[in-house]
């Protein structure tokens, strides 16, 4: 929507039809229009006294008032119903206001949509501790996750929510305990089948129990218990917010899944068009030595938050966005960076202010006793022109020679002899300690491929692909020679043949001609969504497969690791607030694609 | 297994699985835990099956679709007619030729 097209007399921008999708600049938001989170009901949600008298937080931003309070009164205390008794993320806010426009026709800038995201992730987030056990929402890891193992979770409360959503989006918002109410009520409001689907699904108990509750009363309970508005996390994180100072010269260090180790540095500096930060990334991947140039911008939401997006040579197709957490002491900021219609690729990255010598990492991590191999120690800012005597690999491992010394890598030529005790040894580089270990071994035992649980989803057709990329990683099992115990040894990424197998679920399976195809390099390609009439019932192209990776030693040893691939059907909504102006529709770019299995 | 013996066809058939280390759908094994990580979960019937496998799926999935869109809608996968997607599935007059022309949905 460009600005200033079909203005009304206030200035604002008419009301644009539900669900038009939103072509905005590319900016780090993509947010329009305003209303307040409510159901079509006067937002009057009236929080009890006893309830809000303690817990809220007032709305002072001007704009904010301005822009919500049609629906959302303020009240003498500044507190505004609704508003001021939840607390969310940058994505949190993104979303409801996005639910403003779309279900309650609202309008508003994009500028100034934008500028109360700002304000409400600042004065209604989340302190670091409270986001860290949900980062993978933001951060939008397909992992592995349990709430009842991570927050001590009821079984039933999890149901309630994750038969529609993930956990996550849960887990990273402070609510009084109305204000958890008021949600399953906006749910139910908006989305009547939840009712049935999740809400009262699973209960009540029969007669008897001793907890007769509906699962979705459990779930208030527990959850404004568990994820209250008042912590001492967010009293204490509000006493210190601030806006970081993190100019300067960054170290890089990350893993990019399926491509290895990677090093780098990144300049941040302060910008002075509405982002905090401009970065210049610069990075190289230790296993090619292929060199990534970027350029990006940043914001820093709750003085932590960063959300930025960065480019190749401001080639959109590069785009990367980054969601990452700044420490505490401004030294560190990890997170990730990710790009993809599923948000599958890119690497996890940890930056590292770079003031001085700052040592990174090795590459590779382990040698095969007996063998010679180019080993690279990468840093920023490391002493220049050393020789064989500064690099310190451990009893065993023999430095024959540097062939680099710069500010950023030393490589050198190493030798592991064959009495070399197999374990794990410290690194020092001139006296520095290198982070992590190289390990001689004498034989590859067990291979990992990882994710052990791996989703894709069909596309292609109508909706976007959802790709899956597999790593192997080695191990040793060890002096005591049995796998899984705790002195095998990491080995690292290594190169191995891909193949997938069938994962027998069922008599004559046969997923494994249909799903899709695993590449060399680990990635796999789902096939065509919509019905397929090659197949018994027009069954979509999904199933599941083991991704098997096969090492062959230089013996002709061979080994093998699996795991789990579930090849599954589209996605016909996309949550993610900040997608909208990414993802072209995909009809427009695969319509030429109709026959491909 | 050691002690039963197969007597009928299907229990052969089962017999000769189990030999099969790879047969996961036969063994009581802990599966990932479902949704994975931030995915949304198409609980019971879409995107994994109760089992965490995709072998008990509504199949094909635009034969649920519609059904789903108008009347039994999961509400964070499949917009509904009430609030989000009114003519969702108005230019498909039968799934299984137009299911190309549904709508990515941006709710």
């Amino acid at each position: 929507m460009s600005p200033g097209r079909g203005r009304t007399e206030s200035g604002r921008n008419p009301v644009w039809g539900r669900m038009r999708p939103l072509s905005l600049p590319a900016a780090l938001t993509s947010l329009t229009l305003f209303l307040p989170l409510a159901l079509p009901a006067p937002a009057s949600a009236q929080q009890s006294a006893a309830d809000t008298a303690n817990t809220g937080i007032a709305v002072t931003d001007p704009l904010v008032i301005e822009s919500c309070d049609r629906c959302h009164a303020v009240d003498e205390d500044g507190m505004m119903t609704r508003v001021s008794y939840m607390r969310k993320t940058p994505e949190g806010w993104q979303q409801s206001i996005r639910r403003m426009v779309t279900l309650n026709d609202v309008e508003l800038d994009p500028e100034v949509a934008r500028d109360i995201v700002r304000y409400l992730s600042d004065s209604h987030g989340l302190a670091p501790e409270e986001l860290r056990p949900g980062r993978f929402e933001v951060e939008r890891r397909l992992i592995d996750w349990s709430y009842e193992e991570s927050h001590e979770g009821d079984e039933d409360v999890d149901r309630v929510c994750s038969s529609c959503h993930s956990m996550g989006r849960v887990v990273i918002q402070r609510r009084t305990k109305e204000e958890w109410d008021l949600l399953m009520a906006m749910h139910r409001g908006y989305y009547p089948l939840s009712d049935t689907q999740g809400f009262r699904r699973f209960g009540p108990p029969a007669p008897g129990a001793s907890d007769t509750r509906h699962p979705m009363d459990k779930a208030v309970a527990e959850l404004s218990g568990k994820f209250p508005m008042t912590t001492a996390q967010w009293t204490s994180w509000s006493a210190t917010m601030r806006p970081p100072r993190l100019a300067g010269t960054w170290a890089l260090k990350g893993h990019h899944p399926g491509r290895g180790p990677i090093y780098g540095t990144v300049e941040i500096s302060e910008a002075a068009d509405g982002a905090d930060f401009t970065t210049r990334v610069s990075y190289a991947y230790a296993r090619s030595g292929e060199q990534v140039e970027r350029e990006g911008r940043a914001i820093v939401y709750t003085g932590y938050q960063w959300r930025g997006r960065s480019f190749e040579g401001g080639d959109e197709a590069t785009s990367l966005r980054e969601v990452m957490m700044v420490e505490r002491g401004w030294g560190e900021i990890n997170g990730r960076w990710f790009a993809g219609d599923y948000d599958e690729f890119g690497p996890d990255v940890t930056l590292l202010r770079a003031d001085g010598p700052v040592v990174l990492g090795l590459h590779p991590v382990a040698l095969r006793s007996g063998s010679t191999a180019t080993v690279t120690v990468h840093g920023v800012n490391l002493p220049t022109g050393l020789g064989a005597a500064d690099l310190d690999l451990g009893p065993g491992v023999e430095v024959v020679s540097v062939t680099r010394s710069d500010s950023e890598v030393l490589a050198a030529e190493v030798t592991a002899s064959d009495e070399a005790t197999v374990g794990a040894r410290d690194v020092f580089l001139a006296g520095r300690p290198v982070p992590g270990h190289l390990t001689v071994y004498e034989t590859v035992d067990r291979i990992l491929v990882t994710p052990e649980a791996g989703m894709a989803r069909l596309g292609g057709g109508a909706f976007p692909k959802g790709f899956a990329q597999f790593e192997a990683t080695a191990f040793s099992d060890g002096p005591d020679g049995k796998p899984e115990t705790d002195d095998d040894l990491n080995l690292g990424f290594v190169d191995v043949e891909w193949s997938m197998e069938e994962y027998s679920a069922v008599f004559d399976d046969d997923d494994i001609e249909y799903v899709g195809t695993l590449g060399a390099d680990g990635l796999f390609q789902p096939a065509l969504d919509g019905p397929n009439p090659d197949r018994d019932g027009l069954r979509n192209n999904v199933g599941d497969v083991w991704t098997v990776a096969t090492w062959r030693g230089p013996d002709g040893k061979e080994v093998r690791g699996r795991a789990h691939l579930i090849v599954t059907v589209p996605l016909y909504m996309r949550w993610e607030p900040w997608r909208v102006q990414e993802m072209p529709l995909p009809r427009r770019r695969t319509s030429d694609m109709g026959n491909e299995r | 297994m050691d002690h039963l013996k197969a007597i009928n066809q299907k229990a052969r058939r089962i017999q000769e699985h189990v030999s099969d280390l790879d047969v996961i759908g036969l063994e009581s094994r802990e599966g990932p835990n479902i949704p994975l990580g931030c995915s949304l979960v198409f609980a019971p019937g879409w995107e994994v099956d109760s089992t965490g496998g995709t072998a008990g799926l509504c199949q094909p999935v635009e034969r649920d679709l519609f059904d789903c869109h108008l009347a039994c809608f999961w509400p964070a996968h499949v917009p509904d007619q009430l609030n989000h997607a009114p003519d969702w599935t108005g230019k498909c007059a039968a799934a299984q030729k137009d299911w190309r022309k549904i709508d990515l949905i941006f709710p």
